[in-house]
């Protein structure tokens, strides 16, 4: 068994949140004029995330996702000769809902941009609720976009699989398979659709990579993470990942009975950042979600990422000028989600 | 179509994969075998005959593929090459052994019994097969159960008559199927062209009482084009040949989609099943020459 690189991350934050707060509680005792509240302040983790809006699939987006990543404190020294392994949202594609899977355009816009920095890249997606992946890749129009990018795609549901211990140990699963594509990769890419979801509220980074699980191992959908805990298994798998930075591609988004079914929403919004919680928590905002009332999300907090507003700084748009609420069903689970005093007709 | 380079390539000591190039995996493998065989290439298929034998667990179960001993759920496969082989002229008494220890194991298996889920349309109380072992039934796996059990002349099974039940239950009522779902949040689902394929495989010669499975030959009817990809192209086929309505182009659409395969992707798991649909109606996997003695 391995510790996953997220874990050992992890951990070299603790450590400094843990020196940090020595000091502070030093000062604590020494001077007695800082109260608990700065301390459990001082604890907490920031990110940086990136919003750009008026954004569209035939604009120029690879310019937007370069700046939306440099913004965001991403080093590109760190993946040159690297391996980039990018992972869309192709759960169960089709022409006639476009608004469902992440669009063509914004995978080669970022194939684009890490190549450009001299990553090898490769797409992978292993689609939750369809075993026929080429069927997959032709509906969504990934296909065609691939080939004329000349970019490489890997099936994650049938790839040759190692075992990697859970990092996270919110479920009861010991660990998971991942495939070898996902476990080789330098820096995993988690580029889902901004989408509302009937179970957990909303979709975004952290559940995207759902889709690195194989179906070979684990079914589909993958029922074992179901069994195990939806909000319990998005927090493992994404701790037990290695590097994950997040492109969300919300210009044209869903809302109403997400993640499939659900209407189309054109945000025109492309949402970058190097930590996936924060990401997905400025998500929320927009959509009209309170995050921290999101399942997946409290797991997360400050031990992925920071949720809470004023630990995410914002650059690029702030996330209140482009907020636009989003229709849910309306059943008790995910009405309670949502933010203080927003109404949506 | 090419059907000689299609089988010379399924018979190839290389083959078996998902993917070219990938390691030998037992749906594949089998598919592969039961293609040779209808296509009267006997003693090619021996060796991967032999190599689902060589992999079989102790207690019956055939992994995915050499080091992934679990999930068993393409164990069904094997039991159907096996069945196939022992009415051909390569039947071998090794392959009923091993075929009646693969039985046993898909019966040991059932998915976990839960009540009725709120806001889920179908009835979670019907007991198939699941994908994993310890989780829900689900449509594919018991698809393939259901299918292999009837060629293994256990039709009439208790457990094969409620995996047609449940295949029953889990066709939308506008017709086709996808993974399992129906209705959630009171919303209906989209239907899938490969599962819809395979689940009528499975229902061949059921009654159709709620009209379901004629609205699931008419999506077919309705999707399938020469340009759908390979798989779901196949798989809608021998739906279609196994409800007595193979439509006139079929041929024509699996040229094309041999053409593409072998060009783009040519896995032994895309051309087993080129070589399956091309037979139409004589595919073994809706008919086999004779129900074999019942099993158990």
């Amino acid at each position: 068994m391995t510790t996953s690189p997220s874990t050992e991350r992890a951990q070299q934050q603790g450590q400094q949140f843990d020196r940090r707060a020595m000091l502070v509680a030093s000062g604590v005792a020494a001077a007695g004029i800082i109260g608990l509240p700065l301390l459990h302040r001082a604890l907490q983790m920031t990110a940086p995330v990136f919003v750009a809006r008026h954004q569209r699939y035939d604009g120029p987006i690879e310019q937007t996702i370069r700046d939306g990543l440099l913004s965001t404190g991403f080093d590109p020294a760190t993946i040159r000769g690297k391996t980039v392994l990018l992972k869309p949202n192709l759960v169960e594609p089709t022409r006639a809902c476009p608004q469902m899977t992440t669009h063509p355009a914004v995978v080669v816009a970022a194939g684009e941009v890490f190549r450009r920095w001299g990553a090898t890249v490769l797409v992978g997606e292993g689609p939750g609720h369809v075993r026929d992946t080429e069927m997959a890749l032709i509906e969504s129009g990934m296909q065609d976009a691939l080939d004329s990018s000349d970019l490489e795609f890997d099936d994650l549901n049938y790839s040759q699989v190692g075992w990697q211990s859970n990092g996270g140990r919110k479920s009861s699963l010991k660990g998971f398979y991942f495939p070898r594509q996902v476990i080789e990769a330098d820096l995993i890419v988690s580029m889902p659709k901004m989408k509302t979801h009937h179970w957990v509220g909303y979709t975004g980074s952290l559940k995207n990579l759902y889709g690195v699980i194989p179906g070979c191992k684990y079914g589909w959908p993958k029922n074992v993470l179901h069994h195990a805990g939806i909000p319990e298994t998005v927090f493992d798998i994404n701790a037990s990942l290695p590097k994950t930075v997040a492109i969300v591609d919300g210009i044209l988004a869903m809302e109403g009975d997400g993640p499939i079914m659900g209407s189309a929403k054109p945000m025109g919004l492309l949402v970058v950042g190097t930590n996936c919680t924060a990401v997905d928590a400025t998500l929320g905002r927009i959509m009209g979600f309170e995050p921290a009332k999101v399942g997946y999300l409290q797991l997360a907090a400050n031990r992925l990422g920071p949720v809470e507003e004023r630990c995410i700084e914002q650059h690029g748009e702030r996330w209140q000028s482009v907020a636009s609420p989003f229709k849910i069903i309306d059943f008790p689970h995910l009405q309670e989600l949502r933010a203080p005093g927003v109404l949506v007709t | 179509m090419d059907l000689v380079d299609v089988l010379g390539r399924l018979a190839a000591k290389d083959a078996g994969g998902y993917q070219p190039g990938s390691p030998r995996a037992t749906e594949p493998t089998a598919l592969a075998a039961l293609a040779l065989l209808a296509h009267g290439r006997e003693a090619e298929a021996r060796p991967l005959l032999d190599w689902l034998a060589s992999f079989q667990s102790g207690d019956g179960g055939i992994g995915i593929w050499n080091e992934q001993p679990t999930p068993g759920w393409p164990t069904g496969w094997a039991i159907l090459a096996w069945t196939a082989a022992e009415q051909s002229a390569i039947a071998d008494a090794n392959d009923a052994r091993a075929r009646q220890r693969a039985i046993d194991y898909i019966l040991s298996i059932k998915g976990s019994r839960i009540e009725w889920i709120e806001h889920s349309g179908h009835d979670t109380t019907i007991i198939g097969w699941p994908w994993v072992d310890g989780t829900h039934s689900w449509l594919e796996p018991t698809a393939m159960n259901v299918l292999a059990l009837k060629h293994a002349g256990l039709g009439d099974h208790p457990r094969t008559r409620e995996g047609v039940r449940l295949l029953q239950d889990r066709l939308l009522s506008t017709g086709g199927c996808n993974y399992g779902n129906t209705v959630v949040f009171r919303q209906q689902l989209k239907p899938q062209l490969e599962p819809t394929g395979l689940c009528l495989v499975a229902l061949a010669g059921e009654p159709d009482a709620s009209g379901r499975v004629a609205k699931s030959i008419d999506y077919l009817q309705r999707e399938l084009t020469a340009s759908t990809a390979t798989i779901s192209l196949c798989y809608g086929l021998l739906g279609l040949a196994a409800q007595g309505h193979p439509p006139a182009m079929a041929d024509a659409w699996l040229t094309a989609a041999c053409r593409r395969t072998l060009t783009r992707d040519p896995s032994t798991y895309k051309l087993a099943l080129v070589a399956l649909a091309a037979l139409g109606t004589a595919c073994p996997l809706i008919h086999m020459s004779a129900p074999l003695e019942q099993a158990t």
